[in-house]
């Protein structure tokens, strides 16, 4: 699951048929003043501005600016570049054309095991929130499009009528091709208003979730993915995210700050059961990580000094359930290796390091990782003897 | 009994390197059952026609590759299961193919991150079919002491420890691959083992779920109660708690579910598989998850850590209502063969080496010469001649003796185009062969009259030397058992148009004031040779050969001397002619004489 910023999911909307609000994505000010001489809307119209950031409560934070004319658009841009919200800077704003409306819709579709279901209701904004049953909904199975009547049907479900309910269904038909062809996961717009003047449905907001897996068949997919937890992805994430990209296999990071139970585990269903285990017993996780697929240990390495550089961390837990194909011989040496760098750089004081793994050449592994006691490092090694995550319970009670 | 994989599962695997090294691991567990490879034949067009080499016990057995499913169940009708092993972007493509084919009853694929919608596609496909999709991003399928799909269950080793060369009670799903592993040894050690354990893959809408492998092991006598891993995200395990509860069942449920570490994160950090993501509204947590299981009546333990405790009680409840006995352990179970490494490191085998070296050595992280590291003899200052001193004589020669090396091999290094050696290189280089046969032909020159005696000039004026004969003694020596003496006489050189060369290479040892016997001799034959015959004097070889003799290199290594230098002289050669663009030359006719008899009839065959 891959979320769009506003700008290019607009784009995409705009692809399949949709009336968008005119917009433009800037970096600057000078970009936008540009822009205002290219573009007569912009002088026209009403305009919103937006940070263009991955970033919750943007309205609280002031980084939502409605009803501006162009100078005030500026004024707005210019103090909002460079803003720092905790860890991301705004570095791009979006300034797009205020709808004049009365009336605010809801349209959504969303991936299900069957297929796709196509939502729509006749409220809209934080309105449809609070009436949930009022969206009513068509399932599609998957290779089904849905037909005009069928979609008309849903539109009067919704509450529409007349040649309102024609343009409701029309609206979501195109919201089906956009999704279905685009390889979404997720699409909603919220809300879709009845633009005073010419009464067209248009998008005014939208959330848009694609499926990364599938970019190998999107080449217009120009646009880069945006964090999904309300904040940027920091430096050593994208690093690990770029070592990520190139390898057979997985390593992947995510920094919690404030935690002092550093996370360095195999395999994609292990690693939650091990953050659980910290989370249960009370403890404070500094990072979420995982290798898995048989990395290269270099790749191992890598992840290894990231998680070596967590401030404030306690414990280490290299944990792992019984491995299939993953040699951890080779791993705990790229492990090993990213241990020793941290150590020499004068790293892991009063960090005690556990360790609990089984698969490929465990024995080797585990033996190799034990030695690191005669080069002094405070660490516990345990085998497939030991259940799964009674590391992380030694761990947490050791002092 | 088992599920979905059994006695008769036939399989072809679909890709390249990933499934060759799956149907490696799924031979091991085929030896371990004593069963035959249930590997039958490989679908990989790039390599269709070939075969590709699985060992098998000691052996190795070939295993074809096709191009196309079709291809291969025309050519082995038994195949009723394929495993997909092909890159994310042509997946769906080799899984309809499968799908597809009347033969194939079961599709599991273990390709990750394949488009959403192409998963549910091929998952609505078979349903469609009544073929079973497992998948994608699944690990695999084993059943105890009957079949393995994929590399689930692991190395070798970890098979007998999981006890899985014989059927247990335990039906374990999962989404985890690396858990997969982590349960089937819980269930060996805390109970009687497994019956069968799938891996149904990470990803959000997997081609089965639990409620189809569910109402499967319901249906298998053998399976007593159901293990499932279950993770946040999605409604897989809410609709595997919903059957469960629907009515009474046989199997007892065993379930864990994680992601319980979301509810005190940040808000939308996603962790783990792709499927692993909450709703919008909280559905698909771990919570509810958990919740909706031990509403149905499932066990479901607080902790990943619990589990085995709780198959234990299981377990000890069936053992004690009689519903399974305590399995009965096989007296003696096949070793998986060790390769000759294993052996020799575990000292069970002594192999006699084919082949016996006593100069390098590259098995560390760069090769040593004669013991010493070759990044630390550049750093330390020695040079070509060095190494030469150690391959050629494993000792570590002197400045003053590398540098006679430099400047013999300076001297030697070519000595234009007609020469046998260079005349035969260029020859080859202007009819187009390359580079290394080029200098070969150059290099098949050298012998007796070419640049070949030097090892034999210095063989004889050491066993001169040694002898302490006189030069008429040597040379009536020569005369009566030999022949010429190899390093005298020139073709074109004489006492009056003396070798340059000779006189610069002698002059500079001459210069060094150290002992050279050899070389003294070899002057003193030259002195009574010349007089004989104007071009009977001591050539570049004889010097060459003297000289290497007076600082005590072997004498078989003295023609190297000659063939390492000429070497630069002859690739020197063969680029100019390159870069020149040559034709191809051959002799002119006025260039032979034809004394062949001339043409006449050919007699009729007898």
């Amino acid at each position: 699951m891959a979320k769009v910023l506003e700008g290019p999911g607009m784009g995409l909307m705009k692809k399949w048929g949709i009336n968008v609000p005119n917009y433009v994505v800037v970096t600057s000010v000078d970009e936008l003043t540009k822009l205002g001489q290219a573009n007569e809307w912009l002088k026209k119209s009403k305009l919103v501005a937006k940070a263009h950031e991955a970033l919750g409560s943007r309205f609280k934070l002031g980084l939502v600016k409605v009803d501006l004319d162009f100078k005030a658009a500026e004024a707005a841009t210019k103090e909002m570049i460079g803003r720092q919200v905790g860890s991301i800077t705004v570095t791009q704003v979006i300034v797009s054309e205020m709808i004049p409306h009365k009336e605010e819709y809801y349209c959504a579709v969303k991936s299900t095991r069957e297929g796709t279901e196509i939502l729509v209701a006749n409220c809209g904004g934080i309105e449809v929130e609070s009436n949930w049953e009022r969206v009513k909904r068509l399932c599609l199975e998957i290779g089904q499009s849905p037909s005009p009547e069928s979609l008309e049907k849903l539109s009067k479900e919704a509450g529409f009528s007349g040649a309102l309910a024609k343009k409701m269904a029309e609206f979501a038909g195109k919201m089906f091709a956009c999704f279905d062809s685009e390889d979404a996961q997720y699409l909603e717009v919220n809300p879709v208003v009845l633009r005073a003047g010419d009464d067209e449905l248009v998008a005014l907001d939208a959330v848009t979730l694609l499926d990364g897996d599938a970019k190998f068949r999107h080449p217009d997919w120009n646009f880069a993915f945006a964090a999904e937890f309300g904040r940027a992805y920091s430096k050593q994430e994208l690093e690990v995210m770029a070592v990520d990209s190139k390898i057979k296999g997985s390593v992947k990071f995510i920094e919690i700050p404030g935690g002092d139970t550093a996370m360095l585990p195999a395999g994609g269903g292990a690693s939650v059961y091990y953050s659980d285990a910290v989370v249960a017993r009370g403890g404070k996780l500094a990072n979420y990580a995982e290798y898995s697929g048989d990395p290269p240990d270099w790749a191992v390495e890598v992840l290894t000094e990231k998680v070596c550089s967590l401030p404030g961390i306690r414990n280490i837990i290299v944990g792992g359930a019984i491995a299939n194909f993953t040699d951890v011989k080779k791993t705990f040496g790229g492990i090993i290796n990213g241990f020793r760098k941290a150590k020499s750089e004068g790293k892991l004081k009063n960090v005690k390091i556990w360790v609990r793994r089984g698969g490929p050449r465990e024995k080797e592994g585990l033996d190799a990782m034990r030695a690191l006691k005669d080069e002094g490092f405070d660490i516990n090694v345990f085998d497939r003897n030991t259940p799964l995550t009674d590391i992380v319970d030694k761990a947490l009670q050791a002092k | 009994m088992s599920i979905l994989a059994n006695k008769d599962t036939r399989v072809v695997i679909q890709g390249g390197q990933a499934g060759v090294n799956a149907a490696r691991r799924m031979a091991e567990f085929c030896y371990l059952i004593k069963r035959p490879l249930n590997v039958e034949a490989f679908v990989y067009p790039p390599d269709a026609g070939k075969t590709n080499e699985i060992p098998y016990g000691s052996g190795l057995l070939a295993i074809p590759v096709y191009k196309s499913i079709a291809e291969a169940t025309k050519n082995h009708p038994t195949l009723n299961t394929s495993l997909v092993y092909i890159g994310a972007d042509r997946a769906m493509k080799g899984g309809m193919e499968a799908l597809d084919d009347p033969h194939i009853k079961v599709v599991s694929m273990i390709t990750e991150g394949v488009p959403e919608k192409d998963a549910k596609i091929l998952g609505a496909h078979a349903r469609k079919l009544g073929k079973v999709f497992n998948g994608p991003s699944s690990i695999g399928i084993i059943s105890a002491g009957a079949c393995r799909l994929g590399v689930i269950g692991g190395a070798f080793d970890n098979l007998v420890l999981s006890k899985l060369y014989r059927e247990g009670s335990f039906g374990v799903i999962t989404k985890s691959g690396g858990l997969s592993n982590e349960i089937i040894w819980i269930c060996s050690q805390f109970a009687d083992g497994i019956t069968t354990a799938i891996g149904i893959g990470g990803d959000a809408y997997p081609g089965t779920d639990y409620v189809s492998y569910l109402e499967m092991f319901e249906n298998d006598p053998q399976t007593k109660a159901v293990v499932i891993v279950g993770e946040m995200g999605g409604d897989l395990e809410e609709r595997a708690a919903e059957w469960y509860g629907a009515k009474k069942r046989r199997v007892k449920l065993i379930a864990v579910v994680s992601g319980f570490c979301q509810e005190s994160l940040p808000k939308g950090m996603k962790f783990g598989h792709a499927g692993a993501k909450e709703g919008m509204k909280g559905e698909g947590s771990a919570r509810s998850k958990s919740d909706a299981l031990k509403k149905a009546g499932a066990l479901v333990p607080p902790t990943f850590g619990a589990l085995g405790p709780a198959i234990k009680e299981t377990y000890e409840d069936l053992l004690k209502s009689g519903q399974v006995k305590a399995p009965v352990e096989p007296a003696v179970l096949p070793r998986l063969p060790k390769t000759v490494e294993e052996a020799m490191k575990a000292d069970e085998v002594m192999v006699a080496p084919l082949i016996r070296t006593t100069i390098s050595d590259d098995r560390g992280d760069e090769p040593c010469y004669d013991g010493y590291p070759a990044s630390e003899l550049i750093n330390k200052g020695y040079e070509i001649p060095h190494v030469i001193g150690l391959l050629w004589d494993k000792r570590l020669i002197s400045k003053q003796e590398a540098e006679i090396i430099k400047r013999i091999m300076m001297l030697s290094a070519d000595h234009g185009p007609c020469v046998s050696g260079a005349y035969a290189t260029i020859l080859a280089a202007c009819a187009g062969i390359g580079l290394s046969q080029s200098v070969a032909a150059g290099m098949i020159m050298i012998g007796p009259r070419f640049g070949g005696a030097v090892t034999d000039a210095g063989r004889f004026f050491k066993y001169a030397v040694d002898n302490k004969m006189s030069v008429d003694e040597f040379l009536a020596y020569m005369k009566k058992n030999h022949g010429p003496v190899p390093g005298i006489g020139h073709r074109v050189k004489s006492l009056r148009n003396p070798d340059k060369r000779v006189k610069e290479l002698v002059g500079y040892v001459k210069s060094l004031k150290v002992k050279t016997p050899c070389l003294d001799f070899a002057l003193e034959v030259e002195k009574v040779t010349s007089v004989k015959k104007d071009n009977l004097i001591l050539n570049v070889d004889g010097t060459m050969a003297a000289v290497l003799v007076d600082i005590g290199f072997p004498i078989d290594s003295l023609n190297g001397f000659f063939i390492l230098s000429r070497t630069i002289g002859l690739i020197g050669h063969w680029v100019d002619q390159k870069r020149q663009d040559s034709r191809l030359i051959r002799l002119f006719d006025y260039l032979v004489n034809y004394a062949a008899p001339k043409r006449r009839e050919v007699p009729p065959l007898k």
